[in-house]
Parts: C-alpha cells; sequence; structure tokens
C-alpha cells in the first residue's frame, strides 16, 4: 500500500548570506504526525514557512496536499490548511481577539464557529479583549484555536506549545487526538517538548544546519538506540568497535564498558555470540538519540560539549 | 475503553509484539468477549504512548490470525474464538517453550529416552509423584 504525502520537499534549497538550507527532500505522510526535531536555527520554521509559500525556494519544488503552492488557485490549498505560527504577528496587537477570529473565518469557508467556541472554553481563553492585553499563553491558546477551527486536512505547528502551562498543554495533546481521530488529518509539527514528541508523534524527522539527518518511524527509533552495559573477560575498547551501531565506548571498569548503540537488536546478537555478557541497557531519551545523530554527521561538539553525552 | 495493556520501554522485545502478546491473551483468555469494540488505532496509541504503525501493525497481525475482524468505517471488533482456536493460541506458547528445551537438548546430544525421562522428571517435581 502506497501512502499518500501530505507534503513533499523535492530538492529544496534556498540559501540567504548568514543561512542555506537544503538540498531538503522530504515526504510528509498523510494521515500521520510527523514531528521535526533539532537545534534551534537548523532550519525548521523555513520549512513550514516555504511550505505555505510565505518564503521561496531558490531550488526544488514543494507539494502541498497535491498541488503546487505559487499558482492562481494557492488560496484555494492554503483554506486546507491550519498554521500556528511561531510567535504571535505585532500587527495584530490593538486588535480585540474576536475580531481577529471575524477576519480569520472569511477565509475560511469551512470555519465552524461552534468549534471554535467549544475550543475557547476548554482552553479557558476569553476573545473579548485586546491581543496586546493577553498574556503571552493566553494568546497562544487563543492562536491555537484559530488554526483549528476550520477543521483542516493539514496542521502546520511551529514550536505549538510555547508558553503554555502544564494543564492547558494537556489539552491541547488532547484537542490533538482528537483532530486525528477524524481520520484523514495530517500533522507537520515541530518541538523541543521530548514529551510532546512521545505523546503525538508517529514520524520523527531529525534537522541540522538545514540539512535533514534522518526520518523515522517513532517506536522504531526508540527501539533501536539502547545504552548497554558490557562486560567479558579481557574485552576491549577496540573489540567492541565493531559492536553493530556502536556510537560511544566508555570504561565503567575492568573489562566493563557503557556503549551506546543505535541498532539494539543486531548488537545484542552480536554480543551473545561473541560471549559478551549484557548486565543491564537503557533505553536512550530523544534529546541523546538526537545528539548522537549530531554526533555521527560531524555537528555534535557543540551539543556534547554542553550536555557532557559522549565524553 | 482502557485496554489493561502495560508496556516496559525499557525492555528489548519490540514495542508492537509487548502489545501484541497482551492484547492475544486478553481475547483468547475470553476478558474480550467476542464482538467487543477495540479502541480505534488512533485512541490505542494514545493510551499507551506508541506510534499508530505500532497499532497498526498488532491489528493487522491479529487479524491475519482470526482473532479481530475489521469492518470498513465502524471499527476493529474480537472476532469469534472457538474451542480449538482458543486451546490452540492457550498452547501454543506452551509448545514453544517444550520445543525449546528439545533444541537445547539435542544440543548437548540427548537421546530421546533421555528427553522423555528428564521430561517425567520434571513433570513430577511439579505435580508431585505419581500425581
Amino acid at each position: 500500500m502506497e501512502e499518500r504525502q501530505a507534503i513533499v520537499f523535492d530538492g529544496v534549497v534556498q540559501s540567504r548570506s548568514s543561512f542555506k538550507l537544503g538540498p531538503v527532500t522530504l515526504g510528509i505522510p498523510e494521515g500521520f504526525i510527523t514531528a521535526i526535531v533539532g537545534p534551534n536555527g537548523s532550519g525548521k520554521s523555513t520549512l513550514f514557512r516555504m511550505a505555505l509559500n510565505l518564503s521561496k525556494p531558490d531550488y526544488g519544488r514543494i507539494t502541498v496536499l497535491g498541488n503546487e503552492m505559487g499558482g492562481e488557485d494557492e488560496h484555494l490549498i492554503k483554506q486546507r490548511i491550519g498554521y500556528l505560527a511561531e510567535g504571535p504577528f505585532k500587527l495584530d496587537d490593538n486588535l480585540k481577539a474576536c475580531d481577529k477570529a471575524l477576519y480569520y473565518s472569511r477565509w475560511y469557508p469551512s470555519w465552524n464557529v461552534n468549534r471554535y467556541q467549544e475550543l475557547l472554553h476548554i482552553l479557558g481563553v476569553s476573545d473579548n479583549q485586546r491581543m496586546s492585553k493577553m498574556s503571552k499563553g493566553m494568546r497562544r491558546k487563543f492562536e491555537f484555536a484559530l488554526a483549528i477551527s476550520h477543521s483542516p486536512e493539514l496542521l502546520l505547528l511551529d514550536e505549538p506549545s510555547s508558553g503554555l502551562d502544564p494543564i492547558a498543554w494537556k489539552t491541547m495533546i488532547d484537542v490533538l487526538h482528537r483532530y486525528m481521530g477524524q481520520g484523514g488529518k495530517t500533522i507537520l509539527m515541530n518541538t523541543h517538548i521530548i514529551e510532546e514528541v512521545k505523546r503525538l508523534a508517529d514520524y520523527i524527522v531529525f534537522v541540522a544546519q538545514g540539512r535533514v539527518l534522518g526520518m523515522y518511524e517513532k517506536d522504531e527509533l526508540f527501539g533501536n538506540w539502547f545504552t548497554l552495559y558490557v562486560s567479558g573477560e579481557e574485552l576491549t575498547p577496540g573489540r567492541l568497535a565493531e559492536l553493530p551501531g556502536q556510537c560511544g565506548i566508555e570504561a565503567v571498569g575492568a573489562s566493563s564498558f557503557r556503549v551506546t548503540t543505535g541498532k539494539a537488536l543486531d548488537a545484542e546478537e552480536w554480543c551473545r555470540l561473541n560471549g559478551i555478557a549484557i548486565s543491564s541497557r537503557q533505553a536512550l531519551e530523544l534529546d541523546d538519540i538526537l545528539a548522537a545523530h549530531l554526533q555521527q554527521d560531524g555537528l555534535g561538539s557543540r551539543v556534547h560539549e554542553t550536555r557532557g553525552l559522549f565524553t | 475503553m482502557r485496554l489493561p495493556i502495560q508496556i516496559n520501554e525499557q525492555s528489548s522485545e519490540p514495542l508492537y509484539q509487548q502489545i501484541e502478546v497482551q492484547l492475544k491473551a486478553l481475547i483468547v483468555s475470553g476478558q474480550l468477549a467476542e464482538g467487543t469494540l477495540l479502541p480505534s488505532i488512533r485512541e490505542l496509541a494514545q493510551a499507551v504512548k506508541c506510534s499508530v504503525i505500532t497499532v497498526k501493525r498488532v491489528y493487522s497481525d491479529l487479524e491475519t490470525e482470526g482473532l479481530v475482524r475489521t469492518r470498513q468505517g465502524t471499527g476493529t471488533y474480537v472476532a469469534r474464538v472457538g474451542e480449538q482456536e482458543r486451546d490452540r493460541q492457550r498452547l501454543a506458547g506452551v509448545m514453544e517453550a517444550i520445543d525449546e528445551a528439545i533444541v537445547a537438548g539435542t544440543r548437548v546430544k540427548c537421546t530421546k529416552e533421555e528427553l522423555n525421562q528428564l521430561f517425567k522428571e520434571a513433570i513430577n517435581r511439579h505435580y508431585g509423584e505419581g500425581g
């Protein structure tokens, strides 16, 4: 069964004096939640903006919901998309939230005012005030309700939870699960919150310095990355270097080592065949897996110096 | 409906297998009766914090084994599990363990008679002599 793609980036490049993005080739599968994860300034928001044709690539093609952006009927495609931008628009500051909602609703034929009111209610937001008077989290919740009230087919969420308190965060997760439950919906999000990825994502894309380092099915990714504590007679780091997926060896005693692997099953089989005992195992967290990716890619110094991960 | 399925993230057993084994046990043991509507793929994924891809795989494996049925548009239901099938599923794990024991025996060149004797001794240890 061939999976349909909600967004396709095909050889996309954007060069600026201070930053080069791409070439990026990436497909965002329809019907799933894909989370983009990477250090600050790796080009995540630019990818979002390019998907909406708010920023144009120098090379390459971008297809959204089966259509290339930039054509005459671009607005028709955009009506099927919901977008929560990274930060608030300064120009909105003097608008009352309810006026912005009214303006917004005119652009979306599928705008559902009841759904909007329900979302404000469960998020605990009143739209009867100027947006500059709203707290950061309140304004975020309002923007979130706006982005989803026309039941878009594709939802682009740029760091959706920034500024939200834990209760609002949990509500947002529930709302997003319910949104996906309707079927045929796609979410592309970008986040730094590990728990958010764990609770929501089906696929994870690692990006750094304008490039895609890899795209993985979430459970497979977490099932592959483990730290193993191994020991064996006359075991040396040189021998352990051959461990499948090995990316970090640290001595923890005489002939005992702590090794990190990105191919846990193969690594355990290898240990068994080589008579190396595994005394314990620990799954890696998402940030550790990202750090390992950065290191493999030669981008790691910045990250692992500060985190002391693979020293 | 919340299924009593627990995941061990630290286990080397793949996630889909952990879920599959537990869900199978719930169905074969009759805890989930025939015709029970299972959670949607997204719901179960949310409950056990895994991806929908994993749950899809579990449901499709169980469907192949005839333990669940998917009705287009309405969801996934527990299928009728016949007595024979129930016994087969119930004993499948036991059979597997016995097979492994025999393999272990042949590895150290046990004869058929020796193995027979060993099984008899093991059974007697557990159930008591002549039980």
